[in-house]
């Protein structure tokens, strides 16, 4: 049986994040209810209903600031539809200010076994600047409520390159840890044209610390959370053993996958295709962009995505997509230099990766991979 | 009347920006050569190039027709460059003329070129008629002028039409004036053919076409015809006039000026200043044409897409066709790859030639620092002749060298003098003395290295003398100097195409803000990259570009991917306008930068 991934967007938020340019809303209840209904709709619509589902992953926006009523009907028609893996991992994000034990406990009924948290950081003065709605006794509380419903799998989101002292990141990280979280993603704060935090940055450059000074925190985070045994399985995700998210991972790979909702993306046999990120062009079915990977393009998204990874590129799959990296001058100059390793099975090079320590530039080095 | 008496041949020769171009489209305009609607603004300088910058690059002649007293005239004119890079088109122009217009500027009074000007015109033994323009100007001081031409350039100006060619004042009384004043074509027309080639150009149709000035006899289609210097013979297929578009004609006789074509297939066979005779019935001996012009200012030429040197290669032909002082050879770059080094007669000519093949032939293109030709005497006796820095001796085997150096004439008013002085003393200059032309202005001569004139003297001259002063130059042969080469490591690697040839005692700071420069210029890469001027194995400056830390360390999930791999793409397409020089990504502005560096300190 093929396999398949799901994503399901909600586009809904209770307030807008200073930093957020994500295809998110605050809206009233006719909108979610008139979405939702959309949504049942388009995944009984779908027409890969015939493969197994390996994960879902109920991203947002966020996902639990919705009545949990939207989340069920979601999840039956699902599983009505489709047929699951047996250890199908299910995530939805999480907003420390919108969680509540009892939602919680209904999430945990529907057969969700991840939670994933936008905690940001643990920092008052930083969630302020972040304009997030909760608090760092919010985060502590949902993550423990989190537990008493019955997650295990935990995972929480830190922000890199607010103006937060280094001490503070790390500090934020030791306390998730101590809360027993089990998997971390840190994405690096990116100023996008047209959020709040990007007119008060035209106006003062220095609210966010210098780019040395963010990549030292990344630096400081990778090690700690590397000490505390957890390993460093893609450019901003760290995990315990057995912990890392399935569903990413797949994006990683190439897995297909399917998204539904607003602005959803769909990767399925070698084609991606999106939906419309306009509320009415999506109830009609309009503005589906669709694109073809060319076999450039498909090496392209193999090297972007396998060098993210712990796990690497395979040089084979290179090869059998046309592209024998080996023979790209680059390549030895990197190996030469530390800057790739190159893992070997028996004598012969199997796979490459990018040396943890230059995960910062690895745009630099990606395209410099490329055929 | 007889047909000689009723042609007159003159070009207009002025400092640059005393309105030649525009007296031209005057005399067109009035004897109705061209309807005024199809008049533009500076007709005949045709280049796109040439109007933009409003200056005149190449020669354009035109015949009109002008009907004086009754009778009616064939005034041929040829317009000329001003700018002192073109010196050499001038006096080409000037060999097929029996009279010559010096404009002045009523307000400026006489510049610099207005007197080489003149005294090439002088030398060709050509009649002078002074015209002072732009009378309309509130400044203009036409009176003092006309005094200031007796007195600095020796020719009479009493008599000189006072004209605004921008409004078509007295313009009638500049064209009575060429038919009064300057004498007519002498030659016969039963004489064997003898036409001197003052230019050429190529015709993508008719293949070179020779601009020529008929002495004796006559030509028309079908002649059999051969150049006197390079022995080759081709068969007429058309000549013509301008007026001022190209127009055939059946016949082109003894005092004409036109253009002859046979199915030439190269420009390199058509000399400028060659005689064309017939090929049964030669003249005696040709003309005595033109000394052949040496460029003086050098540069290389590479691509930025290293895969297009072919079509570099043909774009310096197409530009040489019409442009025989353009001189350009294969040269290989470690830093660039494969170039050209490429000859110019001074750096107005290298910014026109580096923006047509960017412009007209689409090429992106890095040209490497402009530096001039050096003469290196070995201590085995033997000279060579570098203007390559790349190629420069190590000192051992340098006994001494040799720089270009030329004879300038500075024309400033008096308050100028001392800023001059200290310009030319920074530039290694020799005072050759100083002379009072009247009050108002003074002329300064001075020695001064070529090397450094390329260097940013004109930049420097306009803005310490507030754009008052002129100047103009000659060659003046070779002086002794102690020069070095500073040489730039990128990572520890010497970059050739960053090297070049500095005054020992200036070295060091040219060596140091190079450095700081290029440390601006390039990014930060994956490696720090240490940047080191230095001279032989001796550093004088040393500058570090940080190793780049982070270029993202963003998410990347299911909708992000066709966006970062679209972002990819681009950078992948960014890389190409880099050079890669060993591990160092160096941006093609870094070679040019080198040269901007006073601009800026």
């Amino acid at each position: 049986m093929k396999k398949i991934r799901i994503y399901v967007h909600v586009p809904f938020c209770e307030s807008k994040c200073s930093y957020c340019d994500f295809a998110s809303f605050v809206c009233g209840e006719d909108l979610k209810q008139k979405y939702f209904a959309k949504l049942v709709q388009e995944i009984c619509g779908c027409k890969y209903k015939d493969r197994e589902v390996q994960s879902v992953y109920f991203g947002g926006g966020t996902p639990s600031s919705v009545d949990e009523k939207y989340i069920i009907s979601v999840m039956k028609c699902l599983r009505h539809n489709f047929t699951f893996s047996n250890n199908a991992e299910i995530t939805i994000e999480c907003n420390p200010a919108s969680e509540s034990l009892d939602k919680l406990k209904k999430y945990r009924e529907l057969g969700i076994n991840r939670i994933s948290f936008g905690v940001q950081s643990l920092n008052d003065n930083t969630l302020k600047f972040l304009n997030r709605r909760h608090t760092k006794k919010d985060a502590v509380e949902a993550i423990k409520d989190a537990q008493k419903a019955g997650f295990e799998n935990i995972s929480a989101d830190l922000i890199i390159g607010v103006s937060e002292s280094q001490e503070d990141l790390i500090d934020s990280a030791k306390q998730l840890l101590n809360l027993g979280v089990k998997h971390i993603s840190a994405y690096m704060l990116q100023i996008e044209e047209g959020t709040p935090l990007y007119n008060a940055y035209q106006n003062n450059n220095s609210i966010v610390p210098s780019e040395d000074y963010c990549v030292g925190m990344y630096d400081r985070l990778v090690v700690f959370l590397t000490e505390r045994g957890f390993c460093h399985y893609e450019i901003s995700n760290f995990a315990l053993p057995c912990y890392q998210s399935q569903h990413n991972l797949g994006y990683w790979r190439l897995d297909d996958y399917i998204g539904f909702g607003l602005s959803a993306h769909s990767f399925v046999d070698g084609v991606r295709f999106a939906n419309s990120n306009n509320f009415n062009d999506y109830f009609e079915d309009k503005n589906i962009t669709r694109e073809v990977l060319t076999a450039q393009q498909k090496i392209e998204e193999k090297i972007m995505l396998g060098l993210r990874c712990q796990e690497g590129v395979s040089i084979k799959d290179l090869l059998n997509l046309g592209y024998d990296i080996m023979t790209n001058p680059n390549l030895s100059n990197f190996v030469e230099n530390g800057i790739i390793i190159l893992q070997k099975n028996g004598k012969t090079p199997d796979k490459i990766t990018i040396n943890p320590a230059y995960y910062g530039v690895s745009n630099s080095i990606i395209v410099k991979l490329l055929p | 009347m007889e047909r000689l008496k009723k042609i007159r041949n003159f070009c207009i020769v002025a400092h640059i920006d005393h309105g030649k171009s525009t007296l031209a489209d005057r005399l067109i305009e009035k004897t109705g050569t061209l309807a005024k609607r199809d008049m533009q603004a500076q007709l005949l300088d045709s280049m796109e190039l040439e109007r933009e910058k409003g200056i005149t690059i190449k020669l354009t002649p035109t015949k009109m027709n002008y009907t004086f007293e009754g009778v009616d005239y064939e005034l041929n004119l040829i317009d000329t460059p001003g700018h002192v890079d073109f010196t050499y088109e001038v006096s080409r122009s000037l060999a097929a003329c029996e009279g010559a217009i010096l404009i002045v500027d009523a307000s400026q009074g006489v510049e610099a070129q207005t007197l080489a000007n003149a005294y090439l015109a002088i030398d060709n033994n050509l009649e002078i008629l002074p015209v002072i323009n732009k009378i309309d100007l509130p400044s203009a001081r036409p009176e003092e002028v006309k005094q200031e031409i007796e007195d600095v350039v020796g020719v009479p100006a009493m008599h000189a039409p006072c004209i605004s060619a921008k409004d078509g004042t007295n313009i009638e009384q500049v064209l009575e004036m060429i038919v009064k004043e300057f004498p007519c074509p002498k030659g016969s027309e039963t004489e064997p053919l003898k036409a001197l080639i003052f230019d050429s150009y190529y015709d993508n149709f008719k293949g070179a076409i020779c601009l020529v000035r008929v002495f004796d006899g006559t030509v028309k289609v079908g002649d059999k015809i051969s150049m006197m210097q390079t022995g080759k013979q081709y068969e007429v297929t058309e000549v013509g006039v301008f007026v001022p578009s190209a127009k055939a004609v059946d016949v082109l006789r003894a005092g004409d000026v036109g253009y002859i074509a046979g199915s030439i297939k190269t420009i390199s066979d058509v000399a400028v200043g060659d005689t064309i005779t017939h090929s049964a019935n030669p003249c005696k001996e040709a003309l005595p044409g033109y000394k052949k012009v040496q460029p003086v200012v050098y540069c290389g030429i590479y691509l930025v897409d290293g895969s297009k040197y072919n079509e570099l290669k043909d774009a310096l032909e197409k530009l040489k066709l019409n442009d025989a002082s353009l001189e350009y050879m294969p040269e290989v770059s470690e830093a660039l790859g494969f170039g050209f080094r490429c000859g110019f007669l001074g750096l107005l000519h290298l910014e026109i030639i580096t923006e047509r093949i960017e412009r007209e032939f689409n090429l992106d293109i890095i040209t490497t620092a402009p530096g001039v030709s050096y003469l290196l005497h070995k201590t085995n006796g033997e000279v060579l002749e570098i203007s390559n820095p790349s190629k420069w001796l190590s000192p051992v085997e340098i006994a001494y060298v040799e720089e270009p150096v030329v004879k300038a004439s500075i024309f400033t008013p008096p308050e100028y003098v001392g800023a001059i002085m200290e310009l030319a003393q920074e530039k290694r200059g020799i005072s050759n003395g100083l002379v009072y032309l009247d009050k108002t202005r003074v002329r300064v001569d001075y020695t001064l290295p070529l090397g450094e004139i390329v260097y940013d003297f004109f930049d420097s001259l306009k803005s310490r003398t507030k754009g008052y002063a002129s100047f103009d130059y000659e060659m003046a042969g070779y002086m002794q100097s102690e020069l070095v080469r500073v040489d730039i490591l990128l990572n520890g690697e010497k970059c050739d195409a960053l090297s070049l040839i500095v005054h020992k005692d200036k070295a060091y700071t040219r060596g140091r803000a190079i450095a700081e420069k290029l440390k601006k210029i390039i990014p930060r890469q994956l490696f720090e990259v240490p940047i080191q001027a230095c001279i032989g194995n001796k550093i004088i400056a040393r500058e570090t570009v940080s190793q780049m830390r982070k270029d993202v360390l963003a998410k990347c999930y299911g909708g992000d991917i066709t966006r970062k791999r679209k972002l990819l793409e681009k950078q992948k397409e960014g890389k190409k306008r880099m050079r890669q020089f060993g591990s160092v990504e160096l941006p093609a502005e870094a070679f040019i930068s080198i040269l901007k560096l006073d601009n800026d300190e």
